[in-house]
């Protein structure tokens, strides 16, 4: 089992150059890189090739990276979640919004839930618990899917400003319920 | 969780939400723009990516091909002279090392999204862009450099850090292996205008910039003389 730590260790030779820290941190991370990017681009060429460009940017900024409370697999999943995000914009700006219905992948928790349960994983699942159904899948389709408010404005029919001012609620009553 | 009284609902909001990518790429250039010359914003972006990050605990994992790392390999090291970590490429005269902070990070994770701060002449009226944000380890230094290629002018916005007392800071140009070529002294202002060399001029997306410590006036010798305290990729938007 790869520990939090061995994965810092890692990033901290890759931005030394270490080219077989860099092999070990894919082969440590990249499976669960390739789910991120999977979920947002429901293709696995795409994901595959956004995975690739992931990479290419931790070899190149790992210098970057450093001890903060945020956790190396924070920061590759960031980094690997937008990368997918970019890709997915920037083929969307060309095809049709309504398309986005269509590749919505299911919701709800998979078998393979992670058993790290630290308190700050707690904490947002317990608040995400209180938040309606449907606005409780906003905030995952956003996260999870990444869907923009223009995404979920199409998704659940409502007019942009709607959703906008909808799901900001949403993010209020969560921010003030994990800073209880 | 700290609170802070002093910051408004509103940026906390625009933070989430930038965090989240539920803004559209217009509203999140505007608010990169604004996180350039406020850390706080960066803070407030790390705190919310942190929030959300046990929600991609449910994402299982999915081995990919062995292909991918072949191609990723092979695209990195295939080539003898692959350019390593930048830091790496200038360490000869690395003279100091650098506690790295919060803001470094936050900068790190959303420099993929990053944008050249506003005010950019209209597309029609120049040519294609380059941007380099050169900057310390810790983020103590950090100066923005958007490299026009219809004019060769190099705008420069320091958003953090400044000269020594009695010092100076000038600006490098490394060009691969080569040795660094003065660009000149940073603006006293934080905004100004440098010029790239002509020579430099077809190759600027390969460029390594950096920022050393000098005497006022500038290095006597024409290389750097001082602590090389920032150093940025060049690269097109």
């Amino acid at each position: 089992m790869t520990t939090t730590s061995d994965i810092e260790h890692m990033i901290s030779r890759v931005a030394l150059g270490d080219r077989t820290a860099f092999s070990n941190l894919y082969d440590a991370t990249s499976a669960k890189l390739l789910g991120v990017a999977l979920r947002v681009l429901n293709n696995r060429a795409s994901a595959e090739d956004v995975l690739q460009e992931t990479f290419m940017k931790v070899w190149r900024y790992a210098d970057r990276y450093s001890r903060n409370g945020m956790s190396p697999m924070t920061w590759l999943i960031t980094i690997a979640r937008n990368t997918a995000i970019d890709r997915l914009r920037a083929t969307k700006d060309e095809s049709d919004v309504a398309d986005v219905m269509d590749t919505m992948p299911s919701s709800g928790p998979t078998p393979e839930q992670s058993a790290i349960a630290s308190s700050e994983a707690g904490r947002i699942m317990g608040c995400m618990e209180q938040l309606d159904d449907d606005k409780r899948d906003a905030v995952r389709g956003a996260y999870l899917d990444g869907l923009s408010y223009a995404d979920l404005a199409a998704r659940f029919d409502v007019p942009l400003n709607t959703m906008r001012t909808w799901l900001r609620r949403s993010l209020i009553s969560l921010r003030e319920c994990m800073s209880q | 969780m700290s609170t802070q009284p002093e910051i408004p609902e509103e940026d906390h909001l625009l933070a989430t939400e930038y965090a989240l990518r539920l803004l559209t790429k217009d509203e999140e250039a505007a608010f990169e723009a604004r996180m350039l010359d406020d850390r706080d914003l960066e803070a407030l972006v790390a705190e919310a990516v942190n929030q959300f990050a046990p929600l991609s605990d449910e994402i299982a994992e999915e081995r990919p091909s062995p292909a991918v790392k072949t191609a990723l390999l092979a695209d990195l090291f295939g080539e003898a002279d692959t350019p390593t970590s930048i830091w790496d490429r200038i360490g000869l005269w690395r003279a100091t090392s650098f506690a790295a902070t919060a803001a470094a990070v936050v900068m790190a994770v959303m420099l993929v999204t990053q944008q050249a701060p506003a005010p950019l002449p209209p597309a029609s009226e120049r040519g294609a862009l380059f941007v380099s944000e050169i900057a310390a380890e810790d983020n103590s230094l950090r100066v923005l450099a958007v490299y026009d290629a219809a004019t060769g002018g190099l705008q420069i916005n320091r958003t953090a850090g400044a000269p020594a007392p009695d010092r100076a800071l000038e600006l490098w140009a490394i060009a691969g292996d080569n040795a660094p070529v003065s660009l000149g002294l940073l603006p006293a202002d934080a905004k100004g205008q440098l010029s790239l060399p002509e020579a430099l001029r077809a190759d600027v997306g390969g460029l390594v910039l950096a920022i050393s410590d000098e005497p006022t006036g500038g290095s006597p010798t024409g290389a750097p003389t001082g602590a090389v305290l920032a150093v940025g990729q060049v690269t097109d938007i």
